[in-house]
């Protein structure tokens, strides 16, 4: 499990705020620590490169705090008016109404006064800030590595010790080793190990190299592939040496083939499951109630705007004014809509996702309903008819996007706790593309208890199979044809939702998936649910198997196509034929 | 009854007077965007900042040709990100509407549609987006950045941060196979061995490379499998990602790059289509700390810059040109060469003392004309493309960029492939 980056962010701001800026007694190595600090900011070049490795083994806390903000440009030069010298000041992370907050000075801690003594208020955007370039932000990375050796998250210290590792350079070895007396996290410790015999490979000798280079095979790390290709094809290499480093390449480049086949596998199961998700609603709409539904896909668009919308109202907000494109008496009609902001922060507004999934299903669904009502219901039967009405419908619909949304994408951030990955003996495992698995299991689950365990299902399942013989049985249905429709528009929306965490929202998002969709379910057997889960599993699998394999993703995917073509020409009603008499 | 008409009769001719003795001369202008179709989001920026730059040179008196003032008309006609019908719109400029210049284009096709067009009429085009090279007609003028003007520069930079790895990726499609072909020789020519540069290559039957990097179709959702690829190839450190993935497929691109946990400080990956406009559209909180390269920042703190942007909102707030989007609007790079081509097409013709395309051109060729841009000074070289300064800056959670290097003064060059490919057998040998 990796760390995200936001949640750090979020740690070490918490840390910057409290931990050690509170105006308390120092003690006296914090003191020196502290000169040193303000010296390394205000110098340049060589010196400045010295002095943070100096800092780098110092291992006061309020180095790694002040060089995480320097990086993050957090730390700005006040023009102190009595010295005539510049001041590094952090800002407090509480701002007051105009934006400011109080600086805090690194020398000592306290805050900034003026020759009154009154506390002095900054906004950061009318301070310089302490300049950083690339290469500086590298160098005070690594300080602030060799002191995330001794963080207190495991997260932290694996990855600056594999950073370490991968810097080459030997006079790190001992700093490690003394880790490792210490260490007692597993997985932390396995890349100690890992980065020691990495750092070792830059030895002078050869027994020290084959040990690493053999030690490494053991571990099958990844990451020291190139290096060990490196010392490999070093112009007059040693011969035990080249051979040790051939048999650890071959054992890793297995691993690394074992873990690319774990890999696809996965990514496949996750397009599958997007293909689920988005084709789940039109097995419903197109498989079972044999409408052509060519609006289906900017059903899921609905779906990923109500995210958007969701999104926008935990922040700071959501508005739009439309104006129509002609006038009426002489004057321009203009409506719009303001919805006020909740302005949430932190785990309420991490959360905005929860809220917009259901809001996503409703929307959507309501929107079925109102086409259907409006539409649909006079076309029932009347296949080209429907093809038609809702095509046009989708080209209506994608231009309401433009006039509310704007033609251009919008912006869904996802929240943290999909953004980031675990891995597990090296195969990454995304926490969005597990979440539609997930998602995926739990809609199909869903649709199928839906059909088969409630009265609607009951109903659903006889008005679809002999709509006059229902009807002649009381089953009133041009609601139970309404409430199906409403059905597959929420799934659709369902999948708009999952869709805004990994992909754009814009007017011509239905577009991208229309064609999949239809794919699948043709696919797997119009009006068979079975067989929409069978296809979507199945074309996802191999379009990346076939992606990993050529190495090129258009090949996969017309591959993937022929295929589809070939097997419906010998199976022209698809993986599941199902012999229901709406579709005769 | 009589009196009452005669009364109208002078009143008309007085206004007709009147009418010709402030009117000024006009000169008639096209302009040749996209301004339906997919690529209107880009096109109608450009547009906009035409617009922009063809008021404010009326406002200061026009141009100033023979003892004359000429006033600009612009013709704006509508490619609708149709190829064909860009010919046929550029057709219309020039032998029906007799445009003296035209500014327009956007993609490198439309561009090479309309090319035949202007070397048969002796038309004159600006072309300002950032572009492949390898291409020099004498009807059309280049302000855009050549390669060595993005690409090169960028390798430069990351050359220089230590990067030893580098993994290309990019859309289908001329530029980026192009870019990417000419930055894989340069990567070679500087050391950077076959095996550090991720992507792929693609040989003819000779063997000989023609092309080289990783691509996906326009509008490809699936970065699944790549971005898996590149986490494997930046394993061992030191390596870095050139995107030329333009559109809508980056918005898939950095949510699996972001999630897959590949970090700016780890493995940054630098853009050439993502400007400041286009980041409006994307999900700035995944690309912080990832590079762009650009002749123009928003970000840039010079006098001019800021003097530009604030007439830029000026003119926002009262133009009444129609279509033209007032809210929440960016600057980038290809809006202000529009702008700076817009300048430098006046300063060419009031040296040459004429609209003759022949004579403009022979202006444009001395290398004397440059204009004083938002940018940094631009200079019309002989060869059609500009020198201009070379920015790189990484990106900010507010859809800025924040400057780290400057190129000063790079001249452009279109032809770099020829070159290259002698250097390289020359170090061959």
């Amino acid at each position: 499990m990796k760390m995200t980056p936001r949640l750090l962010v979020a740690i070490l701001s918490a840390g910057l705020s409290w931990g050690c800026f509170s105006a308390r007694a120092q003690t006296p190595p914090e003191d020196a620590t502290r000169q040193k600090l303000v010296q390394t900011i205000l110098s340049e070049g060589q010196a400045q490169q010295k002095l943070l490795n100096e800092l780098a083994d110092s291992g006061v806390k309020v180095v790694r705090d002040v060089l995480t903000a320097w990086q993050r440009d957090g730390v700005y030069l006040y023009d102190d008016p009595a010295g005539g010298t510049k001041v590094p000041i952090l800002l407090e992370d509480q701002q007051d109404a105009d934006g400011k907050a109080r600086g805090i000075r690194i020398i000592d801690g306290q805050f900034v006064k003026d020759a009154a003594g009154k506390e002095l208020r900054f906004a950061s955007s009318d301070l310089n800030t302490a300049e950083t370039d690339m290469r500086l932000r590298s160098v005070i990375q690594q300080s602030v590595d060799t002191l995330a050796l001794a963080s207190a998250n495991p997260e932290e210290r694996n990855s600056a010790v594999l950073k370490l590792g991968n810097s080459q350079k030997p006079r790190y070895i001992p700093i490690l080793q003394n880790r490792l007396t210490k260490e007692t996290n597993v997985e932390v410790r396995r890349s100690i190990d890992e980065a020691i015999a990495l750092l070792q490979l830059a030895d002078t000798d050869p027994k020290v190299q084959i040990a690493a280079v053999q030690h490494l095979a053991q571990l099958k790390a990844i990451g020291s592939v190139d290096n060990i290709k490196k010392l490999m094809t070093k112009p007059g290499a040693n011969g035990d040496v080249v051979k040790a480093c051939q048999s650890a390449t071959n054992v890793i480049e297995n691993h690394i083939s074992f873990v690319n086949f774990i890999g696809t596998i996965f990514h496949g199961l996750s397009l599958g499951s997007i293909l689920l998700v988005v084709a789940l609603g039109l097995a419903i709409t197109f498989g079972l109630m044999g409408i052509i539904n060519m609006a289906h896909g900017e059903m899921i668009a609905v779906g990923a705007y109500t995210c958007y919308v969701v999104q926008n109202i935990f922040g700071t907000g959501f508005g739009f004014t439309i104006t129509l494109p002609f006038s009426f008496g002489g004057k321009m009609i203009h409506f719009g809509l303001h919805l006020p902001g909740l302005n949430a922060t932190g785990w309420t507004y991490e959360s905005y996702f929860l809220v917009a999934i259901p809001l996503s299903f409703l929307m959507a669904a309501l929107a079925g309903l109102l086409i259907e009502r409006t539409v649909i219901r006079f076309l029932y039967r009347r296949p080209l008819e429907s093809l038609l009405a809702t095509w046009g419908i989708s080209l209506v619909m994608q231009q309401l996007f433009r006039m509310v949304f704007g033609a251009n994408n919008v912006q869904v951030n996802s929240p943290s706790w999909l953004l980031g990955h675990f891995s597990i003996n090296d195969v990454t495992f995304d926490y969005n593309r597990v979440f539609v698995i997930a998602f995926a299991i739990v809609i199909v689950i869903g649709t199928w208890l839906l059909l088969t365990k409630t009265p609607l299902g009951l109903l659903i399942r006889a008005v679809m199979q002999n709509r006059a013989m229902a009807s002649s049985l009381g089953v009133r249905t041009a609601r139970v044809n309404m409430m199906t429709f409403a059905f597959g528009s929420g799934l659709a929306g369902l999948a708009g939702a999952f869709l805004s965490q990994i992909g754009n929202v814009g007017p011509s998002l239905g577009q991208t998936y229309i064609v999949d969709s239809f794919m699948t379910v043709v696919l797997g057997g119009v009006g068979s649910i079975v067989g929409t889960v069978c296809s979507a599993f199945g074309i996802g699998t191999a379009d990346e198997v076939l992606q990993q394999t050529t190495g090129s993703p258009v090949t996969g995917k017309i591959v993937v196509l022929m295929a589809i073509i070939l097997f419906l020409q010998w199976k022209p009603g698809g993986l599941f034929a199902s012999r229901s008499r709406s579709l005769d | 009854m009589k009196s009452k008409i005669t009364k109208w009769l002078g009143a008309g001719a007085a206004l007709m007077v009147a009418l010709n003795a402030t009117a000024a001369e006009t000169i008639k202008v096209g302009i040749l965007h996209s301004l339906s179709g997919t690529m209107a989001i880009s096109e109608t920026s450009l547009r906009d900042s035409l617009l922009f730059a063809f008021d404010e040179i009326n406002a200061a008196g026009g141009i100033k040709v023979g003892g004359k003032s000429y006033m600009i008309e612009p013709v704006i006609v509508d490619g609708a990100s149709n190829w064909p019908l860009f010919a046929e719109k550029a057709k219309q400029l020039l032998e029906e509407d007799k445009v003296a210049v035209v500014f327009g284009c956007w993609t490198s096709v439309s561009r090479k549609s309309v090319l035949p067009v202007f070397e048969k009429d002796n038309g004159m085009l600006f072309y300002p987006v950032q572009y492949e090279g390898e291409e020099l007609s004498k009807n059309i003028f280049y302000t855009a950045e050549a390669v060595n003007q993005q690409a090169t520069p960028a390798v430069d930079y990351l050359l220089a941060q230590g990067k030893k790895k580098f993994y290309l990726i990019g859309t289908d499609y001329v530029y980026p196979q192009t870019t990417n072909l000419i930055l894989y020789k340069y990567l070679l020519l500087h050391g950077i061995s076959l095996e550090n540069i991720g992507g792929g290559l693609r040989k003819d039957d000779s063997g000989k490379v023609i092309s080289a990097g990783k691509y996906t179709p326009f509008g490809h959702t699936d970065y699944q499998q790549i971005v898996s690829e590149i986490k494997q190839f930046a394993a061992g450190g030191d390596a870095c990602v050139i995107n030329t993935i333009n559109g809508d497929s980056n918005v898939p691109f950095f949510k699996e790059v972001a999630a897959a946990g590949l970090t700016p400080a780890d493995c940054p990956v630098v853009s050439f289509s993502l400007a400041e406009d286009e980041l409006r559209a994307l999900p700035t909180k995944d690309l912080v700390g990832e590079l762009g390269c650009w002749t123009y920042f928003m970000s840039i703190k010079s006098k001019e810059n800021k003097a530009f942007l604030k007439k830029w909102d000026n003119w926002l707030s009262t133009e009444d040109h129609p279509g033209v989007v007032k809210e929440k609007r960016a600057v980038d790079s290809p809006m202000v060469l529009s702008y700076d081509g817009a300048y430098l097409w006046k300063k060419a013709v009031e040296k040459a003392g004429s609209f003759d395309v022949d004579k403009v051109r022979e202006a444009l060729e001395s290398g004397d004309i440059s204009f004083d841009g938002p940018g940094g000074k631009n200079t019309m070289q002989k060869n059609h493309h500009t020198t201009k300064n070379v920015y790189i800056g990484d990106t900010l959670a507010n859809g800025q960029f924040k400057i780290l290097k400057t190129f000063d003064a790079v001249p452009g060059e279109p032809f770099l492939l020829k070159g290259l490919d002698e250097k390289l057998s020359a170090m061959n040998k």
